[in-house]
């Protein structure tokens, strides 16, 4: 028997996931520091301390490999999602259609301004189109986070989630449609162009009502234990996830259709912990920090001002976008400017579609590609800090600190 | 600040006040949309008033002086429908009960106006425990010492009050065993309890003289007695109730106090006594606790029976008035009460049934906006 029998090889081999685990609990007391002390949402923690520990920063973290970020991330992203569609009553619309005409007021304006300013600035009219479709979503992420953890309730934070459901809808939808016309102009037959946006959307849809469907029927049966009914959702929304990538539907899409499918459809109220317990939980703050490791900055080289103009100019369209239906719609000014501010964030929906769209096209992954990932990690550094003090504005988290 | 003078008031014209849980659609907790709700309510015609209360999920509906029944019932469906047509607006429910079952005191907030900051500055948290919810019933009488002689007389059938509206058995997550929770809250405000036993309008007037002399009171509303008088709008105001389940209970309950005050200025005609307090607060708790199985003891007779079989005894008494004042259909509900129970016993099925306290309060929600 020789030493090398028993004791690690050295230089010790390390796994990235040990830098990982290493950076959870890091990020985690990070994000408690924020807290205690600047009052800053965690997740400015989580994500900033991914982005100062990755590639991107200081490089002590190797970049991830990218199926098992991406399996987190979409998991991650499925749980809060789904948490998004269950807190979203689809009725309201009807009870209220300004509600409907402010969302689509909202995401109209969005993607005009960022589609003109674009142009304006000789992009292509296609690539334009595409970049505004992914302006419009709203961070389902930092909006279902930052409310379950500043316990924010009232007309603010309910149409917060509403819009945030529907802004994530517009945004996957006509991205799809947008990187349809893109094929198109790249020489794609017409059946190409036309078939895989239908069966995308088709195909969720389908996957979300089997979803809601199954759900009705176990939750049915099984009745109100709420931790086992938590397993069992766990293991649903990761089917439902790897499911969608592995027939190449959209994991955003089915999850958030089916939560809003399972609410819409619902007879009794149900009460689920945060993020569907502690293992969503540990998953929701993963996603934060391989989101924080992903962190790409490199279009600040260049783009900077570009970058600066794109932000300044979508949080102008969607602030005096939500004003002219406000008392309409039953809020006052000073609700209609904290809804509009907090429609701000962006985060993993515009990442992934992003990358989506970078796989299929290498030039706008070098080009506008870069300038989107970096006005995305700026967003979402500061997005969860606006929503904070939007929604404190607003009067819709508690008092005092308890 | 003095009393004011007891303004003249239609004899047995009654009013209600009703305090009502606004609630999220999701969770059904309590959710802030009191301003929300007002501002909305304020575009449409309505009777009676819609107003604030001390905290943010709360809300006041008023009816105008009403003479009967029928004219009371019109109005309070109106009131509640404008606020129904509201809440389902800005996605908030509506509903009665004198307690949420499982609201946490320490996130409500307090209203925004200067009466409710400085309550909650001088509460402190009870402020915040005050999230509760009661009907209180005005009732007009001829003159000063007429309403202070009702005022004694209807304090011994303050338990029949309680237990025919008790609708507030869950607090905090948890049956509390009683039928009436929500009056445990209001016993902790130092001066709640009853009105002193003075039955001539210038010695009551002495009395708050001497109490605003201490610096204790400024106004009749810093009494949070059961009953007490209102000498602006010339009434006395039965303040026991939670708000229960549905507009047609509380016209229902208010009419049967506006019948039983007709019976006893114009047929029972006996002079309160001091004595009659002795079992008072007895009576009260049973009421309380036990609801209509509460036992109750005459102050006179010192004869014990149920709370249901006392009120079933008022209902023959007040027949005829009750025919009078055109109110034998809410007699009949009154009646009804005494065979199905109270709120707190629909609210005890509903959550055997449902083993969850959010979705009791949904179907209470369903209850009240009558969808």
């Amino acid at each position: 028997m020789t030493w090398s029998d028993y004791l690690p090889a050295w230089p010790l081999q390390i796994s990235p996931a040990l830098w990982l685990a290493l950076t959870l609990v890091v990020a985690v007391l990070l994000g408690e520091a924020l807290v205690r002390h600047l009052r800053l949402p965690r997740i400015v923690g989580y994500i900033g301390i991914g982005a100062i520990l990755g590639p991107g920063g200081l490089g002590f973290i190797p970049q991830l490999p990218v199926d098992e970020w991406r399996l987190v991330v979409d998991l991650a992203l499925g749980i809060l999602l789904f948490e998004l569609g269950s807190k979203v009553n689809l009725r309201w619309l009807k009870a209220n259609p300004w509600l409907a005409g402010t969302s689509l007021l909202e995401a109209t304006t969005t993607f005009a301004v960022i589609f003109s300013v674009l142009v304006w600035l000789d992009v292509t009219s296609t690539a334009a189109a595409v970049v505004a479709t992914i302006a419009i979503a709203t961070s389902p992420a930092i909006i279902v986070r930052t409310v379950t953890e500043s316990r924010a309730q009232g007309q603010v934070t309910d149409r917060l989630l509403l819009m945030t459901a529907l802004n994530t809808i517009y945004a996957v939808i006509f991205h799809k449609l947008a990187v349809a016309v893109m094929h198109g102009q790249a020489g794609t037959s017409f059946v190409h162009t036309i078939f895989p946006p239908l069966y995308l959307l088709g195909g969720s849809a389908l996957l979300a009502w089997l979803f809601g469907i199954t759900f009705e029927r176990i939750h049915h049966h099984l009745g109100q234990h709420e931790e086992t009914f938590s397993f069992i959702l766990f293991g649903m929304i990761a089917f439902a996830t790897i499911m969608a990538s592995t027939l190449r539907l959209s994991p955003i899409l089915v999850l958030l259709a089916a939560g809003l499918i399972t609410r819409y459809q619902r007879k009794h109220t149900r009460t689920f912990p945060p993020h569907f317990g502690s293992a969503g939980a540990v998953l929701v703050v993963m996603m934060f920090i391989a989101n924080g490791l992903a962190a790409d900055l490199r279009g600040l080289r260049d783009g900077f001002l570009l970058v600066l103009l794109l932000i300044v100019v979508r949080i102008i369209a969607k602030l005096l976008a939500v004003l002219p239906l406000a008392t309409h719609s039953g809020i006052g000014w000073r609700q209609a400017i904290s809804l509009g501010i907090a429609l701000v964030p962006m985060s993993s929906v515009a990442l992934l579609l992003t990358m989506d769209t970078a796989i299929d096209f290498p030039e706008f992954a070098f080009g506008l590609g870069m300038v989107l990932m970096s006005w995305i990690v700026i967003l979402e550094l500061a997005g969860p800090v606006l929503v904070q003090v939007a929604l404190r504005r607003a009067g819709e988290t508690p008092e005092k600190k308890t | 600040m003095s009393l004011m003078p007891f303004a003249p008031s239609r004899p047995l014209s009654i009013g209600v006040e009703l305090e009502l849980q606004l609630l999220g659609c999701n969770d059904y907790n309590l959710a802030p949309s009191a301003p929300e709700i007002l501002r909305r309510v304020a575009k449409r015609t309505h009777p009676g008033e819609i107003k604030p209360e001390m905290t943010r999920s709360m809300i006041e509906i008023n009816t105008s002086v009403q003479q009967e029944y029928a004219g009371l019932v019109t109005e309070l469906r109106a009131l509640r429908d404008v606020v129904s047509d509201a809440g389902r607006f800005l996605n908030v429910a509506v509903a009665g009960g004198g307690t949420h079952p499982f609201q946490h005191w320490s996130e409500q907030k307090i209203s925004d106006a200067p009466r409710f900051h400085y309550l909650s500055e001088l509460y402190g948290y009870l402020a915040k425990q005050f999230t509760i919810f009661g009907q209180h019933v005005h009732l007009g009488c001829p003159g000063p010492d007429e309403a202070l002689h009702l005022m004694h007389m209807l304090s011994r059938y303050i338990p029949h009050f309680i237990a025919l509206s008790a609708s507030s058995p869950f607090v905090q997550g948890h049956d509390t065993g009683f039928a009436s929770a929500r009056l445990n809250s209001v016993f902790s405000f130092p001066l709640s309890g009853r009105a002193p036993f003075v039955l001539r309008w210038n010695d009551f007037e002495k009395f708050f003289a001497k109490m605003a002399g201490t610096g204790v009171i400024e106004s009749m509303k810093d009494f949070y007695w059961d009953i007490r008088p209102k000498p602006e709008f010339g009434t006395i105001e039965v303040r026991v109730c939670d708000t229960p389940l549905t507009v047609e209970i509380a016209a229902a309950i208010a009419c049967y106090i506006q019948a039983m005050s007709r019976y006893i200025m114009v047929e029972q005609r006996m002079a309160p006594e001091e004595d009659d307090y002795l079992v008072y607060t007895f009576n009260r708790f049973q009421a309380c606790r036990f609801g209509l199985e509460g036992v109750f003891i005459d102050p006179r007779t010192h004869q014990q029976r149920s709370i249901r079989e006392d009120i079933m005894e008022m209902l023959e008494h007040v027949s005829d008035h009750a025919r009078e004042l055109r109110a034998v259909e809410a007699m009949e509900r009154i009646r009804e009460i005494l065979i199905v129970g109270n709120g707190t016993s629909w609210q005890r099925r509903a959550y055997a049934s449902e083993h969850n306290l959010a979705d009791v309060m949904q179907l209470q929600a369903e209850l009240w906006m009558g969808n």
